[in-house]
């Protein structure tokens, strides 16, 4: 029932008395409650190259608690950390998922692809013919899904598992998908983003996104510009140390490169954040962090990131995907 | 009867990827091959970066024990510059470690565990959960599984004690050298309080009893999971002006006696791992080699004096004394419950020796020595991090994680590690029971192979 139908209905029953509202409403709403149900988000989460981080960070949310994601908003049809269900059974619940819900399923990646070596160094399950790689895994399940989430810096950009010399390889999500994907960065991901984003699918569609595929909802703005101490770096007055109250900037903050609304929002039921602690941002929504953001507690300006390892054991060369179609593991 | 082989993949309900392959002789598992299925490398990433970056970079191995590595990388920085870390900082260390222990311990049993023993509503994620050997009377099983809410709330509230100071979590910020950056101060020591009270009832109303009814309802895994009973801790909850105070002690426990570990007889062994060794110049440069072919996993063996050994909650109470039993899954499972309870309580006491006042930092500028080991007891077992530097630049980094020990391969002489040994033996009566047994055991030992493989 669209707005305008409601007010009209609502005023064309009122005038009508006798508690007729109540009896004509209540259908309405249990039936909109009901096809609203129906709009619960089925999802298929894998994880990659990463530490795991951001599912633990999902079991953060508050308001809504992951008890209460889990219930009310999606079905979370695979999900290496949560699933009740192990071994093949396990596996046949991602490959019947994709196909039941193709077309329908959001896609979360939490992790970072290796691509080199044709993706050998994640392999997400086995079976007794072959090895699935993280590669041919979200290959393949990118191209069935309604939308598909990265969830942390890993999936979004490479991130940490991706840092020099990156001997795997290990690239964002979006570069090996010819599709769109809904970055939500962050190392981890702080909840609100992830779940938020979640909610924006389920509620109102696709998200309007920044430049980095973020929802802007959340990136819109950098951490410098919300900053509690943004009044001490316009006056010059720095921190001397880690532990000072001044500004973090001389300590290596990387809060005016980095887009995120932690000022605001801070972490764990929204009790603190980084700056908030006395350390600087390591601005870890950032598409080249960790890299350029180390040395962590070197002021911004003098990060130098030619100084960066480069040459590891088999450098950190970005291969071609080799992979054309996709394709079902089975 | 033939041979038969078994291929449990994926393992769910635990941190990371991990395949296992079992072959079973008359319904016995008469072999087993634990196989890690991912690596980063963090060895590589970092080096050539500043040793200062190790706290936060190392954390980033893992989410379900960040603060294990931020706290090990701060003591081995300490060492390195000197540190002197005063009584504030070295409690509030240790109240944020602990919290992570507690945010562990409480979502292994009720997320990663409890659907092995406990019958879910079948709907997502619980869906073809398959238990066939789920044991608890239904009024008992119905109360069980609506305690995985009150683990939600419960865990939550350990991340939040641990963010209050540590500025966010996973990934904690203020724990770092030479002390801790947030002030204790008299309102966030307060609202510390009241959370780990709330966890503390929780501990006593629900992990407790619950842990005591599936010991109770599945007592003969005090006899299946068992492993060589050879014990490695390197202790936990460092105090001391340079941390060289252990609250609880390490030890390498054999056959009952107790003694000192002594690192210089660590040693990593990659026969069956998916490494190579750059030349025998330098034996000590390892690089990846994923098409080795009698390799079956990215975690190295590590040894004790030629040896493989066990780590987790279950060493740490026995060598301490906190814990009379044997070696079995239940053993680790009821072990690390009422390490939960007295890890809580620690907490409480440590938060109430807090002088309130400004953050209890002093980090030394001039390097004083350019190597270092440190070690520390994560949640599940003995973590090493070991580095060699030139002026402030990493040449060397070197992890070693309870992961490793207890998931170890076999190694040169084809000895299997903790969690193969506890898998071979056992006896599996049915083939719809052939994930069921296998995921119990392998669960006791709380595994990360985003630690293991690093």
């Amino acid at each position: 029932m669209e707005k305008a139908d409601f007010t009209q209905f609502c005023q064309a029953n009122a005038l009508a008395g006798n508690y007729r509202l109540s009896a004509k409403l209540l259908p309405a709403a249990r039936q909109y409650l009901l096809d609203h149900s129906k709009a619960k988000l089925p999802v298929i989460w894998l994880e990659t190259s990463d530490s795991g981080d951001n599912n633990i960070a999902f079991m953060n949310t508050t308001y809504p608690y992951l008890n209460q994601v889990l219930t009310d908003m999606i079905d979370l049809l695979y999900s290496n950390t949560f699933m009740a269900a192990q071994g093949e059974d396990a596996f046949n619940l991602l490959t019947d998922s994709a196909n039941k819900y193709r077309g329908k399923f959001t896609l979360v990646v939490e992790g970072a692809v290796p691509i080199n070596d044709n993706g050998i160094y994640n392999v997400i399950a086995r079976t007794r013919t072959r090895r699935i790689t993280a590669l041919e895994a979200v290959t393949w399940l990118g191209s069935l899904a309604e939308n598909v989430v990265a969830i942390g810096t890993c999936a979004s950009f490479g991130g940490a598992s991706s840092a020099a010399p990156n001997i795997t390889g290990s690239v964002g999500v979006g570069s090996v998908l010819s599709r769109e994907v809904i970055n939500v960065s962050g190392c981890p991901v702080n909840p609100d983003w992830f779940v938020g984003t979640l909610a924006h699918l389920i509620m109102y569609g696709r998200p309007d996104l920044d430049e980095l595929n973020r929802p802007k909802l959340f990136y819109g703005n950098t951490v410098h510009k919300h900053c509690q101490r943004r009044s001490y770096f316009d006056k010059k007055d720095f921190a001397k140390k880690l532990g000072d109250t001044e500004c973090m900037f001389s300590q290596g903050c990387a809060g005016p490169k980095t887009s995120s609304d932690c000022p605001y929002r801070q972490w764990i039921n929204h009790v603190s954040w980084p700056v908030k602690v006395n350390t600087p941002c390591i601005g870890c929504t950032n598409k080249d962090f960790p890299d350029g953001s180390s040395p962590f507690f070197t002021p911004l300006p003098q990060k130098s990131p030619e100084k960066q390892p480069s040459s590891g054991p088999k450098g950190a060369e970005k291969k071609g995907v080799g992979h054309e179609s996709a394709k079902s593991p089975i | 009867m033939s041979l038969q082989k078994v291929l449990f993949s994926p393992v769910t309900r635990l941190s990371g990827l991990l395949s296992v392959e079992l072959s079973l002789d008359d319904n016995t598992i008469v072999e087993a091959a634990v196989s890690s299925t991912m690596f980063r490398g963090y060895e590589y990433i970092m080096r050539n970066r500043h040793v200062t970056d190790a706290v936060y970079l190392t954390q980033r191995i893992c989410g379900i024990c960040s603060t294990a590595h931020g706290a090990v990388a701060s003591y081995l920085l300490d060492m390195l510059y000197d540190n002197d870390i005063n009584e504030n900082a070295q409690y509030l260390r240790n109240i944020m470690l602990g919290a992570d222990f507690l945010q562990n311990h409480i979502r292994h049993f009720y997320f990663f565990g409890l659907p092995d023993f406990v019958i879910m509503p079948k709907r997502p994620p619980f869906t073809d959960q398959n238990c066939y050997d789920c044991r608890l009377n239904a009024a008992d099983n119905a109360r069980l599984a609506g305690h995985y809410i009150e683990a939600v709330t419960a865990a939550e509230k350990s991340h939040q004690l641990l963010a209050l100071f540590g500025g966010k979590t996973p990934h904690q910020h203020s724990f770092i050298h030479g002390g801790v950056a947030a002030a204790p101060t008299a309102d966030k020591i307060n609202q510390a309080l009241y959370l780990t009270r709330d966890i503390i009832k929780f501990i006593e109303r629900y992990l407790l009893p619950d842990t005591e009814l599936i010991a109770e309802c599945y007592d003969d895994y005090f006899h299946i999971g068992q492993t060589q009973g050879r014990l490695l801790s390197f202790g936990l909850f460092r105090f001391g002006n340079k941390n060289q105070q252990l609250l609880w002690k390490d030890g390498i426990s054999e056959n009952n006696n107790v003694s000192k570990p002594r690192l210089e007889l660590i040693q990593e062994d990659i026969s069956r791992a998916w490494y190579k060794r750059a030349s025998y110049e330098k034996p000590s440069d390892i690089y990846p080699a994923p098409y080795k072919p009698e390799a079956y996993t990215w975690t190295k063996a590590v040894l004790y004096n030629g040896v493989h050994f066990e780590g987790g909650p279950l060493a740490r109470m026995i060598i301490n004394g906190f814990y009379n039993g044997g070696t079995s899954a239940m053993d680790r499972i009821v072990a690390r419950s009422l390490e939960t309870r007295l890890i809580a309580e620690l907490v409480e006491k440590w938060l109430n020796l807090l002088t309130p006042g400004e953050p209890p930092i002093n980090q030394k500028t001039e390097i004083a020595q350019n190597r270092a080991i440190s070690v520390i007891d994560a949640m599940r077992g003995p973590l090493l991090h070991a580095a060699l530097i030139k002026d402030t630049q990493v040449e060397r980094y070197d992890i070693i994680t309870p992961t490793a020990w207890n998931f170890s391969p076999k190694d040169k002489l084809g000895k299997r590690g903790p969690a193969e040994t506890a898998l071979v033996g056992t006896y599996i009566p049915s083939p719809e029971l052939k994930y069921v047994i296998p995921g119990r055991i392998i669960r006791s030992f709380d595994p990360c192979i985003q630690c293991a493989t690093h």
